[in-house]
């Protein structure tokens, strides 16, 4: 008689040779990200929609819309964050393996042999070196779309209201929406934020996406304990590189947009956070990472 | 890791890229005297011959200070003011309103005689002039009324007049004001139109309508005003009482945009679908109604015996008072986008079109090109 396990994997079909479920995964990902771009306009409309009946639930505040908005995309992804996490947790641990330290040193200078060895290790330990990044390039169409959503739904230009009228499902009472409250705090999120102190105009919101940003990066740094240790080195690198460029982007683009970065890089160390990845000493000056 | 680094910055640089595919957010202002056509087109205001399409100057405000933090835009369109200034509007994040002196011009730039730059939001409606009184209304709900007559080269509003409601939000002004004579009357997207008096800027009366209202009112050959809404209605208004009814529901079958136009009995105006409208005020009945080809945003121009509607789709349609319709001029590139009113000036009809080679292109009578103007 046969065992029942071993007929169920029978059952089962079978991967061509050399495909593994993580090439399916990067495959699947990959199509999701060529069908968001090829179908733009599609995703665009749906997250306005999305925004828009936020709004209406919310007491007409599109910036509480917006950060409702970032909730419901950070817990839709939250499964992909989780896997982030884990494979780039996976990617740490293994930069201090001692059989993968003692490849470095044996093969440090021949790169191919490296390369080889590497991948030997990643298959032993099943690691898909990409299980870091895909989840992370799953987030792109959507802060692509996001951004004309944003501007479109704000509507604080005449084009810019009338894209938003062909982007309306039928469901939306536009006449009663339009226009949107475009005020939240101190700031119009239809237009790059300026804050005039002495006057001299300051980006204050660009400044506080740059520190959020600084801050959860440093939070989520992984601990490292090998000099070598390259995802280290680019995470550093990353830790000061990505405030400097969304500081440059925030001060160009509606506020609106800036409040999904901080409200995007809060919900994250809340997420670190409960998952215990967070790791408060990176924020101490000389702390270890 | 250098790789790393080069794909995240790859990355920032392709999301902006990407997003610039928002392109511009407003378009273009075109006004013109006889012999200078006046045109704000993103980032200047031009000024151009108009028998040749030769620019005579450019303007593009006071630069964008720090890493082009506060980039200029001009969208608004321009207003030639009695003394021979002309006013341009900065859209940009500076909210800037400058006269400048067409005829005073250096380097290709015309001198700024004076800026005003008191206003909190920016500059989508073309200020209205009475006399010596400028009436230039903001988004951030607010009616400046500048003296043209005090000499500063730094003006002072000597009167703001707020339209904003009570809640703290703001009242989009987006449309020039109308003026009977003794008021003003200024519309709002918030959903409300103003009558204001000219004399003591106070408001007479003001009247909640069913929805946005982006274009301006007109004032029909029976002395009452009508407006369009994004309500996908017609209004007719008392200008003395602000009683209103809608004289237009079900025909009317899309969002009302432009300011609609009045030549005789009749009122012409467009919907952002496409379809075109003729209303005859005096006896209350839609006289007929056009599909054309791409959604209207500007005002119809009456020139000659014809009248001409520019639609999104770049196409200029010549119509006549009977309803009969020809394509007028075809724009050479399918891309252009016509949301602005044509203007006239001298023989020709110019045109200004978005999300083309072509700012502004000059027609003849019979819709040939003379001349086109690329901004350079």
């Amino acid at each position: 008689m046969k065992n029942p396990s071993n007929q169920s994997q029978a059952q089962q079909p079978q991967l061509p040779e050399g495909f593994s479920t993580e090439t399916l995964k990067t495959i699947g990902v990959i199509a999701i990200l060529v069908l968001a771009f090829m179908n733009f306009s599609v995703v665009v409309n749906l997250m306005i929609n999305i925004m828009i009946f936020i709004y209406g639930l919310v007491g007409r505040s599109f910036g509480l819309a917006i950060i409702l908005f970032t909730f419901l995309i950070r817990l839709l992804t939250w499964p992909l964050n989780a896997q982030q996490m884990k494979g780039a947790k996976a990617m740490q641990d293994l930069q201090n393996d001692k059989e993968y330290i003692a490849i470095q040193k044996k093969h440090g200078k021949d790169r191919e042999k490296f390369a080889q060895e590497q991948m030997r290790l990643y298959r032993e330990r099943g690691i898909n070196p990409f299980g870091s990044c895909l989840p992370t390039l799953i987030q792109f169409p959507i802060l692509f779309a996001l951004i004309p959503a944003i501007t479109y739904a704000i509507g604080s230009a005449p084009l810019s209201l009338l894209k938003l009228s062909r982007s309306l499902y039928s469901f939306q009472d536009a006449a009663a929406l339009v226009p949107l409250n475009s005020k939240f705090l101190w700031m119009d999120l239809g237009l790059p934020e300026r804050t005039v102190i002495l006057g001299a105009s300051i980006p204050i919101l660009a400044l506080i996406v740059a520190l959020t940003t600084y801050v959860q990066s440093k939070l989520t740094m992984p601990p490292s304990t090998n000099p070598n240790d390259q995802g280290a080195a680019t995470a550093r690198i990353m830790s000061i590189q990505m405030p400097i460029m969304l500081f440059l982007f925030s001060i160009n683009y509606p506020s609106g947009l800036s409040i999904y970065f901080i409200a995007s890089n809060i919900l994250s160390i809340v997420q670190y956070a409960m998952m215990g990845k967070v790791n408060w000493r990176n924020l101490l000056p000389g702390g270890k990472q | 890791m250098r790789k790393k680094i080069l794909f995240v910055t790859l990355f920032l640089l392709a999301a902006v890229l990407l997003s610039g595919c928002t392109g511009a957010t407003a378009w273009p202002g075109l006004s013109a005297n006889g012999e200078v056509a006046y045109l704000a087109h993103t980032n200047a205001v031009y000024a151009v011959n108009a028998k040749t399409g030769a620019k005579l100057w450019n303007f593009s405000g006071e630069g964008g200070g720090f890493l082009n933090m506060n980039p200029s835009m001009f969208v608004t369109t321009p207003v030639i003011i009695p003394d021979g200034l002309l006013v341009v509007l900065d859209s940009g994040n500076k909210h800037v309103m400058y006269g400048v002196d067409p005829n005073d011009v250096s380097d290709e730039t015309p001198h700024i005689e004076w800026r005003f730059d008191q206003a909190k939001g920016h500059w989508i409606a073309s200020p209205l002039i009475v006399k010596n009184r400028m009436f230039a209304p903001n988004s951030d709900g607010n009616v400046y009324v500048l003296d043209l007559d005090d000499g500063q080269s730094e003006k002072d509003a000597i009167k703001v007049i707020r339209l904003s409601a009570s809640s703290g939000q703001t009242d989009r002004l987006w449309a020039q004001p109308l003026t009977d004579g003794t008021r003003i009357f200024v519309t709002s997207l918030d959903h409300r139109i103003f009558a204001i008096s000219l004399e003591t800027y106070e408001v007479l009366w003001e009247k909640q309508l069913d929805a946005a209202i982006p274009g301006a009112p007109a004032l029909g050959a029976d002395g009452m005003l009508y407006v369009g809404s994004l309500a996908k209605k017609l209004e007719r208004i008392d200008p003395a009482t602000g009683k209103n009814e809608s004289v237009l529901g079900q025909e009317i079958k899309d969002w009302v945009w432009g300011t609609p136009i009045a030549e005789g009995d009749n009122l012409y105006f467009g919907d952002v679908s496409g379809n075109f409208y003729s209303y005859n005020v005096i006896t209350g009945e839609l006289n007929w109604d056009l599909k054309l080809d791409g959604a209207i945003t500007a005002s119809p121009l009456i020139f000659r015996d014809q009248i001409l509607v520019a639609t999104e789709s770049g196409v200029i349609y010549a119509v006549t008072a009977d309803g009969k319709t020809e394509i007028w001029h075809q724009p050479a590139e399918e891309k252009s986008k016509a949301y602005t009113t044509p203007v006239q000036a001298g023989d020709y009809v110019l045109v200004a079109y978005l999300e083309s080679d072509y700012y502004l292109v000059a027609l003849d009578q019979d819709g040939d090109v003379k001349w086109t103007f690329t901004g350079k």
